[in-house]
């Protein structure tokens, strides 16, 4: 049951929505809700003033969720799948791929942002209303799975990143749960998605990375138009690196956060059109630092060095010979922070969908009084996951890998719950998603789907490939 | 649009409240999630499709497993 927050005050309700669903009647005012009504109006001022500064004002105001899941889905083992990329294959057919990956995480990612403007809901609440709780408790343990092992994989990024300066693990993993909890004792939404938006930009220290190889701009544009090269061609290997890849750039996890930061800001449906820009911006950044990272590690398959069993320390260290030493510090760095933004942001999308599906306040609007089950759950998650990583002689780079894939195979049935919210007439009256806009995500769940496939073969009969064409 | 009120970190006063029910929509205030929607009834190629994507990530999933296994042997 629903532990009620602090009913300060008990006022008329307010009847119906715009879209008649649900009915509230009674009205109590928390402080959860004052603060969000402070965002709010600061949203109506700047809507009231004209002109470009308005514009802009009101975009800084409105962006946050979109640019955070996009950064904070470029995370340890998605940097470390791209490291693996250009490390194994070069500057070629991965580029455009990975702009691919991103335009399709910018098309679902969108719908999530319309479907918590308009419900204000989150997506696992909607989930269980919807569909019930038999399908709604398969979604959890889709996402409660897949959050869990990603956090693991985010604690091994922390713990490689910090170890190419001699960091031992178990320090590296107590700052970063110092630094989860600093981040969340503001108690206050807006100066949290501040904080984390900043650390979140440090995902570009992968720019200078690569340039600090002296790129060849020819090539990329090459690679752009061409899709190619692509060495060795379709086999085994190319399969498991396409599906991290993919994996690195739409889960489950991010449709969860996004809807529920969306619902937790307070965007209405006059914002969705910012929503979209604030999602856009952060395809646009996350593929610039994903790029980046295939170009950084380029001359690792120049030079024809091995990079098959490497973590993310390896890297920086055989990158160093090439892009020296402050070019290898921004590599690690760019790991390891890469690791602990997304180590906020998974745990918060857990914590959010655990308080839709079992009506405990969740925002980050809540005082610790009346947020316990919220925080603890963010807690809980992180140290549990943290704590794995300390075990010795764990296969880190298989459980890597794994958890990318598990996420590529876990996205097709995450998103047809998200189509079918999404169009939802009842839910969503005249704001359902576009044409144009459920095309695209059908492609997308079938090229999903597709990859999956592609994967299985390639793990059940590799020798097919050989067939046609690839080694 | 209305001016904010002053704020008292442990009170909410009936100005505040009355400013943040001008300043929210009804179904914003953290009191309308106790309200949910409806369950919808799924149409029965709704719940084909479910199983359907169901049973290929349990299948799936077990094809992670094998290569975990055969890799770790």
């Amino acid at each position: 049951m629903k532990e009620p927050t602090k009913p300060i005050v008990t006022a008329p309700a307010e009847t119906e929505t715009p879209l008649a669903l649900p009915r509230v009647s009674v009205t109590e005012i928390t402080h959860e809700d004052l603060d969000r009504a402070v965002d709010r109006e600061r949203v109506f001022r700047a809507r009231a003033r004209k002109g470009p500064f308005g514009n802009l004002r009101l975009l800084w105001l409105l962006v946050g969720p979109g640019i955070l899941v996009m950064l904070g889905e470029n995370d340890g083992p998605s940097m470390l799948s791209y490291a693996a990329t250009g490390a194994r294959y070069g500057i070629g057919f991965f580029i455009p791929f990975i702009i691919l990956t991103f335009v399709m995480a910018l098309v679902v990612q969108d719908m999530t942002v319309r479907l918590g403007a308009v419900t204000h809901r989150g997506h696992a609440e909607l989930i269980y209303d919807r569909f019930g709780p038999f399908w709604g408790r398969f979604s959890m343990i889709d996402l409660m799975l897949g959050n869990f092992l990603t956090l693991v994989t985010e604690f091994i990024a922390i713990r490689a990143g910090l170890g190419f300066f001699g960091v031992p693990p178990w320090v590296a993993v107590l700052g970063t749960l110092a630094v989860l909890y600093v981040a969340l004792m503001t108690h206050r939404y807006w100066t949290w998605e501040r904080i984390t938006l900043a650390a979140a930009m440090f995902n570009l220290v992968f720019v200078p990375a690569a340039l600090l190889t002296h790129p060849q701009w020819g090539q990329i544009g090459h690679a752009l138009v061409s899709w190619g090269p692509l060495p060795g061609g379709v086999n085994k290997d190319m399969v498991l690196i396409l599906l991290a890849d993919i994996g690195a750039t739409v889960t489950p996890w991010m449709l969860f956060f996004q809807q529920s930061a969306t619902a937790d800001k307070g965007l209405t449906p006059n914002d969705i059109r910012f929503g979209f820009t604030d999602t856009l911006l952060g395809a646009l950044l996350a593929a610039l630092a994903a790029i980046a990272t295939v170009i950084a590690t380029a001359p690792l398959f120049v030079h024809h060095m091995s990079a098959a069993n490497f973590q993310a320390a390896e890297f920086a260290q055989a990158l160093e010979p090439f892009i020296g030493r402050w070019g290898a510090t921004l590599f690690a760095l760019g790991i390891f922070e890469a690791g602990m933004v997304a180590c906020i942001t998974i745990s918060i999308s857990s914590a959010y969908a655990f308080g839709e599906v079992s009506d405990q306040p969740h925002s980050l609007n809540l005082p610790m009084r009346e947020g316990k089950a919220f925080y603890t759950v963010v807690f809980l998650g992180a140290a549990a996951a943290s704590a794995l990583v300390l075990i010795p002689g764990l296969p880190l780079v298989s459980v890597v890998l794994v958890v990318n894939v598990i996420a590529v195979l876990a996205m097709p049935p995450a998103l047809i719950f998200l189509y079918m919210l999404v169009n939802d007439r009842e839910l969503m009256g005249d704001l359902t998603s576009p044409r144009w806009a459920n095309v695209l995500a059908t492609i997308v769940v079938i090229l999903l789907v597709g990859a999956g496939v592609l994967y299985g073969i390639s793990v059940v009969a590799p020798n097919v490939f050989a067939r046609i064409g690839g080694s | 649009m209305t001016e904010t009120p002053q704020h008292d970190a442990t009170h909410i006063s009936a100005q505040e409240s009355e400013w943040v029910m001008h300043s929210l929509e009804a179904d914003q205030l953290a009191s309308a999630r106790a309200e949910h929607y409806p369950r919808r009834k799924l149409k029965r190629s709704e719940v084909i499709l479910f199983w359907g994507l169901r049973l290929y990530l349990l299948f799936m999933m077990g094809v992670v497993c094998y290569q975990v296994w055969t890799t770790a042997r």
